[in-house]
C-alpha cells in the first residue's frame, strides 16, 4: 500500500510512526494522512458511481469493499473497473469466480483515469475505518413492519374506551338507585319529617309498566319502529344495483397502499392500459417480477406469483407450467354502460382519485364510488373540458361562447348527456 | 287492531332487514337490479365466470346452453378472455425496429436511429412518461435514489460515469431488453414511448 504523504507534516509523521512501533499499538497506523483533497474527490466519484452496487460494510449487488485493497492488488482493481468483462474474459480466476458468486451480474466498465481509480480506492480505505453502524439500519427495517397496524390499533382503543364509559355510567345508575333508596328509608324514619310528606315521598307509586302500557307511549314507539324499519328498507331498495363498498378477498394479499402510497410507484406504471385503451388493466407477472425478482422474495404473497409463473427464485429460470392468477373484479360496470378509461384519463385529464378514492391508502381495494348513473352524470355537468392547447375544441368553445360567454365549457355542453354516448 | 299493527310492524321489520341485506358488503356485490342486463354476452377482458351454471335462474335459454352469467373462451387455455399476441406479430401502426441481441448494447447504440425529432412536446411528453414508468427507481432527476431504487439497489444513476455517454440507442435497448438488475420494460412501453424516454434521459444527463 502506498500512501502520499504532506512533505511538511513528515517529521510529525515520523515520531508517531516511530512512536506507534515502541508502543506497538494500531490506534497510530490510523494516523497516516492522505491528501484530503484526494480523498474528497474520491469520495464524490465514489457516491456518484458506486454507491448503486456497493457499500463499504455490506454486500448490496457486489461484494462490500471494506479492506479491498487488502483482497486484492491495485493494478487488478484498476483493470477491473476498468472493464471487468475484460477480465473475466481473460480467464482470471479471481474474476470468474466472483462473477459467478454475485448471480453473473457484471460491474459496468468505468472509463477512468488511474488517478480517478486510486482517489476512490483511498476514499474506500479511509471509509473503511469507521466504525459500522449497523443499529440504525435494524431501526429502520423495523418501523416499516410496524406501520400496518396503526389502525387496527386506534380501533380496539376506541372500543375500550367506549366500554369503560358505558361500564360508569352504569355504576353511576346504580349509586343513584342506592342514594334513593337511602334516602326514601331516611325520610320514612325521620321523624322531623312530617306524616303528610313522609307520605307523599313513600307512598307514591311509580307504575312503570301502566306508563308503558297507555296508548302514547305505545303508539309513540310502534311509529318510531316504523319509521326507522321504512327508512332502512327505502334505503336498502337504493343499494340495489349498487356495489360502492365492494371490498371482495383477493388470491394475492397486495397492497396499493405499500406500492402506491408508501414507494410511490405510478398509478400508469402497472396499469398501463389506462391512457390507451378502455380497460386500466390488471398488469401481467411480468411487471410485478420487474421489482420482486429480487424484494421480498421470501414472503409467501410473493411466492404465490413464482408458483402462477413456475419461476425459481433460487435459479432464477422460468418453466412452462403457468396458470393465470384469478384475480377477483371489484369495478363491475353494468354490460348496459359503456366506460372508457383513455378518455378519460387521457382525453379528459382526470386524476385516478377522483373515481377510484384514496387509493395509495388502501390495504384492500374497494368501490370508492356508487359508480350510479346520477354519479356520471353529475361530473359530466359539473366538469369543464380541458379545451385550452387542444386545437380539437377551438370551433367548439368558440360556438360555446357565442351562446353563453360566463360559463366555462362543460362536459354537458359537447353531448356529455345524451344517451347514445354510453348506452348503445 | 292491535293484532294487525303487530302483524304489520313485523312486516314492515323482515322487508327491511331484506332490504338492508341488497347492499354490497366487503366480499359481497350486493343485489343486482337487472342482471340480465348487468352480465354480458360476449366475453369481456379481465371478468370471467367459468361457472356454466351461474344466472341459471334469469336464463330462458335451454338446459343444454350454458346459463346467462357465463363468460369464458372455452378455445382459450384455463378458458381465458383475452389472449396474448401472437409471437412476431406487430401492432398496427407500430414501426418495426432492428432488434439486435438483448446484451448487445453496443450494437443497439450504434445502428438504432431515434425516429422522432428533439420538439418540446416530445421532451414533455418524454418527461410525463419518465415520471411514471422510471422515476420511482431512477429518481425524479435520474440519480438512481428512488423510493423504489433505494430498496431495489443497483439502480444506476445517470450521471454516473459507466453511462453517462451512451445514446439514445443504447437506453431504448435498456428499456426494452433490461439491463443488470433492471428487467424488460417492453411489455408496458411502446417503442415510441422508448424513445421519448431516451431522449429525455439525455436531458437529465446535461
Amino acid at each position: 500500500m502506498s500512501k502520499k504523504y504532506i512533505p511538511n507534516r513528515g517529521f510529525k509523521l515520523a515520531t508517531i510512526f516511530f512512536l506507534g512501533i515502541i508502543l506497538a499499538s494500531t490506534a497510530f497506523s490510523q494516523e497516516d494522512v492522505i491528501d484530503p483533497a484526494i480523498i474528497a474527490s474520491g469520495e464524490k466519484l465514489y457516491n456518484a458511481n458506486c454507491t448503486q452496487c456497493h457499500a463499504i460494510n455490506e454486500v448490496v449487488i457486489g461484494p462490500a469493499l471494506k479492506g479491498i485493497e487488502e483482497r486484492r492488488e491495485r493494478p487488478w482493481l484498476l483493470s477491473w473497473i476498468k472493464n471487468s468483462q475484460k477480465v473475466i474474459e481473460s480467464g482470471d480466476e479471481y474474476a470468474v469466480a466472483l462473477y459467478e458468486k454475485y448471480k453473473k451480474v457484471a460491474m459496468p466498465a468505468y472509463p477512468f483515469t488511474d488517478a480517478e481509480i486510486i482517489s476512490v480506492l483511498e476514499y474506500i480505505d479511509v471509509a473503511s475505518k469507521v466504525v459500522p453502524q449497523v443499529a440504525a439500519v435494524v431501526a429502520a427495517g423495523g418501523e416499516n413492519g410496524a406501520g400496518g397496524s396503526n389502525e387496527g390499533m386506534s380501533n380496539t382503543f376506541m372500543y375500550a374506551i367506549l366500554i369503560v364509559f358505558i361500564f360508569v355510567l352504569g355504576l353511576i345508575l346504580v349509586v343513584l338507585g342506592l342514594i334513593i333508596s337511602l334516602l326514601t328509608k331516611y325520610i320514612g324514619t325521620d321523624k322531623e319529617v312530617s306524616h303528610e310528606d313522609q307520605e307523599l315521598v313513600i307512598d307514591q307509586e311509580v307504575d312503570v309498566f301502566a306508563f308503558l302500557k297507555s296508548n302514547t307511549v305505545l303508539g309513540m314507539i310502534i311509529f318510531i319502529f316504523v319509521a326507522v324499519g321504512l327508512k332502512t328498507g327505502i334505503d336498502g331498495l337504493f343499494t340495489i344495483g349498487v356495489q360502492q363498498g365492494y371490498m371482495p378477498t383477493q388470491p394475492i394479499a397486495y397492497s396499493h397502499e405499500i406500492h402506491a402510497g408508501q414507494y410511490e410507484i405510478d398509478c400508469n406504471y402497472c396499469h398501463t392500459g389506462v391512457r390507451k385503451s378502455k380497460s386500466a388493466n390488471i398488469p401481467s407477472a411480468n411487471i410485478c417480477m420487474n421489482c420482486h425478482v429480487a424484494i421480498k422474495t421470501e414472503s409467501k404473497e410473493i411466492q404465490k406469483i413464482y408458483a402462477a409463473i413456475d419461476y425459481d427464485p433460487e435459479t432464477g429460470e422460468y418453466g412452462e407450467d403457468t396458470q393465470p392468477i384469478e384475480w377477483v373484479r371489484v369495478h363491475n360496470l353494468p354490460d348496459l354502460a359503456y366506460f372508457n378509461h383513455s378518455q378519460h384519463v387521457k382525453v379528459g385529464g382526470l386524476e385516478c382519485e377522483t373515481c377510484h378514492g384514496p387509493i395509495k391508502e388502501m390495504e384492500v381495494v374497494y368501490q370508492y364510488s356508487p359508480l350510479t348513473m346520477g354519479w356520471c352524470i353529475n361530473c359530466h355537468r359539473e366538469t369543464n373540458v380541458k379545451s385550452l392547447d387542444d386545437d380539437y375544441y377551438t370551433n367548439l368553445v368558440e360556438l360555446h361562447n357565442e351562446k353563453n360567454t360566463k360559463e366555462p365549457m362543460k362536459v354537458e355542453d359537447i353531448g356529455g348527456l345524451e344517451c347514445s354516448k354510453c348506452h348503445y | 287492531m292491535r293484532l294487525k299493527m303487530k302483524i304489520n310492524t313485523i312486516y314492515t321489520t323482515i322487508i327491511a332487514l331484506f332490504m338492508f341485506s341488497c347492499a354490497a358488503g366487503p366480499d359481497n356485490p350486493g343485489v343486482e337490479f337487472s342482471p340480465q342486463m348487468y352480465h354480458s354476452t360476449p366475453y369481456e377482458p379481465l371478468s370471467q365466470i367459468v361457472d356454466k351454471e351461474a344466472g341459471r335462474w334469469v336464463s330462458s335459454n335451454g338446459e343444454d346452453v350454458p346459463a346467462e352469467f357465463y363468460n369464458s373462451n372455452p378455445y382459450n387455455a384455463f378458458n381465458m378472455t383475452m389472449r396474448e399476441p401472437v409471437k412476431g406479430t406487430v401492432k398496427r401502426g407500430q414501426y418495426l425496429t432492428p432488434t439486435f441481441a438483448p446484451d448487445d448494447y453496443a450494437a443497439a447504440d450504434l445502428l438504432l436511429v431515434n425516429p422522432l425529432d428533439s420538439t418540446k412536446a416530445i421532451l414533455a411528453d418524454g418527461k410525463a412518461l419518465y415520471t411514471r414508468f422510471c422515476s420511482h427507481c431512477h429518481g425524479a432527476k435520474g440519480m438512481g435514489d428512488g423510493k423504489v431504487g433505494k430498496v431495489y439497489k443497483g439502480v444506476t444513476a445517470y450521471t454516473s460515469a459507466s453511462v453517462v455517454n451512451k445514446g439514445t440507442g443504447h437506453i431504448y435497448q435498456v428499456i426494452t431488453h433490461g439491463k443488470g438488475r433492471m428487467g424488460s420494460h417492453a411489455s408496458q412501453i411502446s417503442p415510441e414511448e422508448r424513445w421519448k424516454i431516451a431522449m429525455y434521459v439525455k436531458v437529465l444527463q446535461q
